[in-house]
C-alpha cells in the first residue's frame, strides 16, 4: 500500500501541477497546447542547473557528507529555475497570441515543435549525447529524503504514516502539493482570480469595468508557463532520475486531458491525476504490488493479461472523458483573441 | 510593453546561443577511462574518415555497449594517428536495414577504410554495404559471417561474437556467492537479442552453481519488459523499484540506458545492481559488480588486423571471444563483493577456461527453473 501510494504520487503530481497551468491559461482566455513543450524545456532547465551546480564545491561536500538540507536547496533552487524559464518561454505564446491575435493553437502546437528539437540540440552541444544526465550519482541518492538521510536508523518502523509520507519521498512533491492548493485558492478567493477568470468568460465586460484584459491574459499564461516549466522539472527529478532528452513521455497532453476531464477545476483536477497515477503504477508494477499487504499479489495472480494493465490508464482515460465531457464547461471566450475594438 | 518584450525573446535566444558554448567543453572531460580522454567528434584535415562507426539502438554514449565499442575504434585511431567519425542511423530506435545501409554508405563514401558496425541488427545493411564497397572492411560485433544471397561469403566481413553466458554465469555465481538470494534480471530487446539471452540465461546457471555450491535456494525474477529500445524510462524504474519493495536484492540490469532507470530505483531503496558490457561501477555506488565483455579490446584488435596485413585471419569468418581469449569477466578491482574472493572468482575463471565449468551458450527467452533456482517469468 506504501509503495502505491508513494508511486502514484509520484506520477500525479507532475499531472497535477502541469494542468493546473492549464487551466490558468485557459481561465485567462488562452488555451495553452504548449504545455508538453514547455515541460519539456523546464525539465530541461532544471536538469541543466543540477548539472552546473554539481561541480560547486558547496553541493560535492554536501552529497559527501550528507548535509541534506543543503541538497535540498539545490533541488529547490532548480526548481525556480525551471519554473523561471518556462515562463519566459512561455512568453513566446503568450505574445503570439495576445500581441499578434495569431491562432492559440497553432502558436501552441509550434512551440510543441520548437521545444523537444531545441533542447536536443542543445543536449547534444552541451554532454555530446542525446541524454543530459547529472555529472555524478543518481537523483535518488541526492535529493531523496530517506529515514537515513533524517538520521532515523533504517530499520526502525515509523508507522503507515511516517513510512509514506516521510520516507523515501522527494520535497518536490510536497511542494506542489502545497503550491496547487494556494493557487486554487488564488484562483477563486482572491481579487486577481476573479479578474483572471472575468477574462475568460467575458473579457469584454471585464474591460468595460477597466481591467485590463491584455495584462490578465498575460497573467494568466506568464503563470501557466511557471507551472508547466516546473512541473517537467519535478517529473523528470522523481519519476526519470532528473534526465533530459526533449521527452517527458506525453505527459503535457495527458494534463490537457486531464485539465478538460477536471473540468478546469482544481480539486476534480486533482482527482483525476490520482485516478491516472494510480493505474499508471498499477500498470508498470501491478507484479509486485501488495495492496493489502497479506503477501498475496492478487493483481498479478488473477491472470489478466499484462498487456490490458498497461493500457488501463489510457482507457481510463478515454472512459471516464467520455462520460463527463457532456458536462465539461470551457472558459466561455478561450480561444478568442480579445480586439478591444469589436466590443 | 512590446519594447521589453521583445527585449526579453532576444535575451532568451542570447542565453541559449551561450548554452551552447558554455557547455561544449564538458563532454571531453576526463574521467578513469583513457578513451574518456579522447573526443567523440574529430575534424580531419582533409574531410575524410578513416575509421567509422555505426551505433546500435540506443546512445552512443550508453555507458555500455555502444560506447564501450567507440571506445575501441577511438583508442585503436588515436595511437595509430586514424581519422575516426561515429554515424547513428536515422530513425533512431525505428531504425530500418536501409537506415543502417544507408549510414554504412555515407560512411564509405566519407572515405572510411573500417567500418566497425555493432549490433546483431545490422546484418542485413553490412551484407548490402559491404557488396557495395567491396574494398571496405566491416567488423559486425555480436555478429556472424554474413554471405551473399547465392551463398558467396563476404571476406571483406569479420565478426566478433562474445560468450555473453560466460560473463553472465560469472555474476551470477559472485551475486550467490555473495549471500544475495533474490535476484532479478532486466533485459533489453525485448527476448529478441541473442547477446542478452545468453547473458541472462548465463546468469541464472552461474546462480544455480553457486547455489548449488552453498544448498541455498535462490529465486530469480525475469523480465524483458521496457527494455525494446534499451532506453531508461519511468515505467521500468517503478517496475524496479516495486521488485525491491518485494524484497528482490540485487537486478542484473542487461541493456545499455536501462541502468540508468534501473539504478535509480535501486539507490531510493538501498538495494543493488549488477552492470552489463563494461565496468558500471563509477556510474553508481549501488553496483555491486558488473558483466563485462571486452568490446574495446576486441575493437582495436580487430581493426588492426586490416592494418597489419592480416586481416584475411579474421575476413569473413566468426571470431567468439571468451575467457579463454580473457574476453569476457567480472572487474576485480572495483566490485564491492565481500563474500567471495578475487582468489576464488579466478579459481572459477580457470575452471571456464580450462572447460571443467560448462556453460550452455542456447539462446532462449525465459530459462526454466532448476534444482536450486525459481525462475520467475515477469512477463
Amino acid at each position: 500500500m506504501t509503495f502505491l501510494i508513494q508511486q502514484t504520487l509520484l506520477y500525479a503530481v507532475p499531472l497535477m501541477i502541469v494542468a493546473l497551468a492549464g487551466v490558468f491559461a485557459e481561465r485567462s482566455g488562452i488555451i495553452n497546447l504548449a504545455l508538453e513543450g514547455i515541460m519539456i524545456f523546464g525539465a530541461f532547465v532544471g536538469v541543466w542547473f543540477v548539472q552546473m551546480m554539481q561541480e560547486v564545491d558547496v553541493f560535492i561536500i554536501a552529497s559527501r557528507t550528507g548535509d541534506w538540507m543543503t541538497l535540498q536547496l539545490l533541488a529547490l533552487a532548480a526548481m525556480v529555475v525551471a519554473a523561471i524559464l518556462g515562463a519566459v518561454f512561455s512568453l513566446l505564446l503568450s505574445f503570439a497570441s495576445i500581441n499578434l491575435k495569431a491562432d492559440q493553437t497553432i502558436g501552441g502546437t509550434a512551440l510543441n515543435l520548437l521545444a523537444p528539437a531545441l533542447v536536443l540540440f542543445l543536449v547534444r552541444m552541451i554532454a555530446n549525447q542525446n541524454t543530459l544526465r547529472m555529472t555524478t550519482g543518481d537523483a535518488a541518492s541526492w535529493f531523496m529524503i530517506k529515514k537515513s538521510t533524517l538520521g532515523i536508523d533504517r530499520n526502525t518502523d515509523l508507522g503507515f504514516l511516517g513510512e509514506t509520507f516521510l520516507n523515501k519521498v522527494y520535497l518536490a512533491t510536497y511542494l506542489c502539493v502545497i503550491i496547487f492548493i494556494v493557487l486554487s485558492i488564488v484562483l477563486y478567493k482572491t481579487r486577481f482570480g476573479l479578474r483572471l477568470r472575468a477574462c475568460g468568460e467575458n473579457p469584454q465586460a471585464a474591460d468595460s469595468l477597466g481591467i485590463n484584459v491584455y495584462h490578465m491574459r498575460y497573467a494568466g499564461t506568464t503563470i501557466s508557463g511557471a507551472l508547466a516549466g516546473l512541473g517537467g522539472f519535478v517529473y523528470s527529478l522523481t519519476t526519470a532520475n532528473c534526465t533530459a532528452n526533449g521527452d517527458v513521455a506525453g505527459f503535457g497532453f495527458l494534463a490537457l486531458a486531464v485539465m478538460i476531464f477536471g473540468n478546469w477545476k482544481p480539486l476534480n483536477i486533482a482527482m483525476a491525476s490520482l485516478l491516472f497515477g494510480v493505474f499508471k503504477c498499477i500498470a508498470a508494477a501491478y507484479t509486485t504490488l501488495d495492496i493489502n499487504g497479506d503477501g498475496v499479489y492478487m493483481l498479478a495472480e488473477i491472470g489478466i493479461s499484462s498487456n490490458l494493465y498497461r493500457m488501463l490508464p489510457y482507457l481510463v482515460t478515454l472512459v471516464v472523458l467520455a462520460f463527463t465531457s457532456k458536462k465539461s464547461r470551457a472558459p466561455k471566450a478561450e480561444g478568442i483573441p480579445y480586439d478591444k475594438g469589436s466590443r | 510593453m512590446k519594447k521589453t518584450l521583445a527585449l526579453l525573446l532576444a535575451l532568451v535566444m542570447v542565453l541559449s546561443l551561450f548554452a551552447g558554448c558554455g557547455g561544449k567543453g564538458k563532454g571531453e572531460e576526463v574521467a578513469g577511462n583513457p578513451a574518456d580522454a579522447i573526443a567523440d567528434e574529430m575534424t580531419s584535415a582533409d574531410g575524410k574518415y578513416q575509421i567509422a562507426f555505426i551505433t546500435d539502438v540506443g546512445a552512443l554514449k550508453d555507458q555500455g555497449f555502444n560506447e564501450g565499442t567507440y571506445n575501441g575504434v577511438k583508442l585503436f585511431a588515436n595511437d595509430n594517428n586514424k581519422s575516426y567519425k561515429y554515424y547513428q542511423p536515422a530513425n533512431g530506435d525505428q531504425a530500418t536495414d536501409g537506415d543502417r545501409a544507408d549510414a554504412m554508405k555515407l560512411a564509405c563514401d566519407n572515405g572510411a577504410e573500417v567500418v566497425v558496425a555493432a549490433g546483431f541488427m545490422q546484418g542485413n545493411a553490412l551484407i548490402e554495404a559491404a557488396q557495395a564497397y567491396p574494398d571496405v572492411k566491416f567488423i559486425f560485433i555480436d555478429g556472424w559471417p554474413l554471405a551473399t544471397e547465392d551463398g558467396t561469403v563476404l571476406t571483406n566481413v569479420a565478426a566478433i561474437a562474445f560468450r555473453e553466458e560466460q560473463a553472465g554465469y560469472l555474476a551470477g555465481y559472485a551475486a550467490v556467492m555473495d549471500g544475495y538470494t533474490k535476484l532479478g534480471f532486466s533485459g533489453g530487446g525485448a527476448g529478441t537479442n541473442p547477446a542478452c539471452c545468453r547473458y541472462g540465461y548465463g546468469f541464472v546457471q552461474g546462480a544455480e552453481a553457486a547455489a548449488a555450491a552453498k544448498n541455498v535456494n535462490v529465486e530469480v525474477k525475469y523480465s524483458w519488459l521496457y527494455g525494446g529500445s534499451f532506453q531508461a524510462s519511468s515505467e521500468l524504474q517503478t517496475m524496479a523499484s516495486g521488485w525491491y519493495q518485494n524484497g528482490t536484492e540485487a537486478i542484473f540490469a542487461c541493456g545499455g540506458s536501462m541502468f540508468a532507470s534501473i539504478s535509480a530505483a535501486a539507490a531510493a531503496e538501498d538495494a543493488k545492481v549488477i552492470g552489463v558490457d563494461v565496468d558500471q561501477s563509477s556510474q553508481s555506488a549501488t553496483v555491486i559488480t558488473s558483466a563485462m565483455k571486452g568490446l574495446a579490446e576486441a575493437t582495436v584488435w580487430a581493426i588492426s588486423k586490416n592494418y597489419d596485413g592480416t586481416w584475411s585471419e579474421i575476413g569473413g569468418s566468426l571470431a567468439t571471444l571468451g575467457a579463454t581469449d580473457k574476453a569476457v569477466g567480472l572487474p576485480t578491482a572495483t566490485w564491492s563483493l565481500e563474500g567471495w574472493t578475487v582468489e576464488e572468482y579466478e579459481a572459477l575463471f580457470a575452471d571456464i577456461v580450462s572447460g571443467k565449468v560448462e556453460i550452455d551458450d542456447t539462446t532462449v527467452e525465459y530459462p526454466e527453473s532448476t534444482a536450486h533456482v525459481t525462475v520467475v517469468p515477469v512477463k
